[in-house]
């Protein structure tokens, strides 16, 4: 059930990024198949993650007048690199997601700038603008996209994330004070 | 998932390799977006549509008014250009000039736009079936856009002027006056060219019109560039540096128009000079 939905997810996602930005243009600045591929990762699917990032990638770069390839390489790199950091660290609150967006974000688009200097491409777009704008409309949307994804969570995934944080039992300290009286 | 990054790289290198040629892949998935875009544009405008036109009902009647006066002025002017046009025809006829080649048009829609922000490529809804072909010259209300850069059966690429790759050969002025020629070239920023190699010399001012010169090999001749916004003037060994404003409103446009132009084959000797002495000596001689 999980990965229908994350791969019902992921497809929207590249719908949306084709179609968006000729609405308006500030909806260039969110990549929304990244947001999905990071999702995918945070599940500690790590093979799954990073099948989810070449597919979503070559599918952006398809309609980008970017290198094919560029994008699904540095996707499929972002997928690795936050599936072994979930596998690691317990990533499951949201506030410590906000942070991996980001950051996720940040990588991406360093990867696919570096790989079109590499190969000799030039790309227009002002590095420091383009980057900033794009991790600040993605981490916002990815913030409100993972609330929205949670909340169709599977009943077991919830059950286990309860068990996780089940109420801890509190114990009555001690006046440390009183303990040296006699 | 090396296997997975070791795939992506094969492609963006053939990818690089493959810049001036079609590109297979990337056609196919365009093709295959046209059915998703397509609607998804259409929805849209027609939504769009609808809320603009109620503001402007607001300013029609007024703007009626106007209209009809300016109508009873055009049809002077009209009857005035009429007789003029009679008189160039008979002048032409007179002299035996040849009339000039015109393209044919053919106008398209903005389906889609690049889906990363860091390229700013759009999609149009031709493709080879209706006679799109590579490099056809794209222009909206007489300014130049830019090129087609890929195309499939249904939809094409288009890659704009302003992007900082693409280059061109203009000129200021008229072509047939002794005017300043030069390279425009894109700066990366939506309504942002630049003109380099015009020498410090030749007077040029803000203002001035910048036209193709159709030496580059893919656009004709005579098509408005734009219009001239800053001249750091140079001197007679340093040349001057030109910024020019787009005539086509680049970051508003809807629907274009494709010139069915095909740049003139170059000549062979042209294409295969550095390795003439080689073919030479592969065939022999």
């Amino acid at each position: 059930m999980e990965q229908v939905k994350i791969t019902v997810a992921l497809v929207i996602a590249i719908l949306l990024q084709w179609t968006l930005r000729n609405i308006a243009e500030p909806f260039a600045y969110l990549d929304l198949p990244l947001i999905i591929v990071v999702y995918a990762a945070l599940q500690r699917n790590a093979i799954r993650a990073i099948i989810f990032g070449t597919i979503a990638g070559i599918a952006v770069d398809a309609l980008s007048g970017g290198l094919l390839g560029a994008n699904g390489f540095s996707k499929t790199l972002v997928a690795y690199a936050v599936s072994e950091i979930a596998r690691r660290v317990y990533l499951d609150n949201l506030l410590l997601r906000i942070p991996i967006i980001a950051g996720a974000c940040l990588l991406d688009d360093l990867v696919y700038y570096g790989m079109h200097r590499l190969l000799g491409q030039s790309i227009g777009a002002p590095l420091l603008e383009t980057m900033a704008y794009t991790i600040i409309g993605t981490t916002i949307a990815g913030t409100f996209i993972y609330l929205f994804l949670d909340s169709f969570s599977s009943q077991s995934i919830k059950q286990k994330r309860r068990e996780f944080f089940a109420p801890r039992r509190q114990t009555r300290r001690r006046n440390p004070i009183r303990l040296g009286r006699k | 998932m090396l296997a997975l990054l070791l795939g992506n790289f094969v492609l963006m290198a053939f990818d690089a390799r493959a810049e001036n040629r079609e590109r297979v892949v990337r056609v196919w998935v365009q093709a295959a977006a046209n059915f998703i875009q397509s609607p998804v544009t259409y929805a849209s405008s027609a939504v769009t549509g609808f809320f603009t036109s109620i503001v402007s009902l607001r300013s029609a009647q007024t703007e009626n008014d106007k209209l009809k006066l300016e109508i009873q002025k055009l049809s002077v002017e009209v009857q005035k250009n009429k007789q003029i046009a009679d008189e160039n025809i008979r002048l032409k006829n007179l002299l035996e000039l040849k009339q000039q080649d015109e393209y044919d048009i053919l106008t398209a829609q903005i389906i889609g736009r690049d889906s990363s922000a860091w390229f700013d490529t759009a999609i149009i809804d031709r493709g080879s079936l209706e006679g799109v072909k590579l490099n056809m010259p794209i222009v909206v209300n007489g300014g130049l856009v830019g090129r087609v850069t890929a195309v499939s059966p249904l939809t094409a690429q288009i890659d704009l002027i302003t992007r900082d790759k693409s280059a061109l050969g203009a000129i200021v002025g008229e072509i047939g006056q002794p005017n300043a020629l030069g390279v425009v070239r894109g700066e990366g920023v939506r309504e942002g060219l630049k003109m380099d190699y015009v020498p410090g010399y030749i007077e040029v001012r803000k203002g001035d019109i910048v036209y193709t010169t159709g030496q580059g090999g893919v656009y004709p001749p005579g098509l408005r560039v734009g219009v001239i916004t800053e001249v750091r003037t140079g001197s007679a060994t340093v040349p001057h540096q030109i910024f020019i404003r787009p005539s086509a409103k680049i970051s508003a446009m809807q629907e274009v128009a494709v010139l069915l132009y095909t740049a003139p084959e170059k000549a062979k000797y042209e294409e295969a000079l550095p390795n003439a002495v080689k073919e030479d000596e592969k065939a022999g001689n």
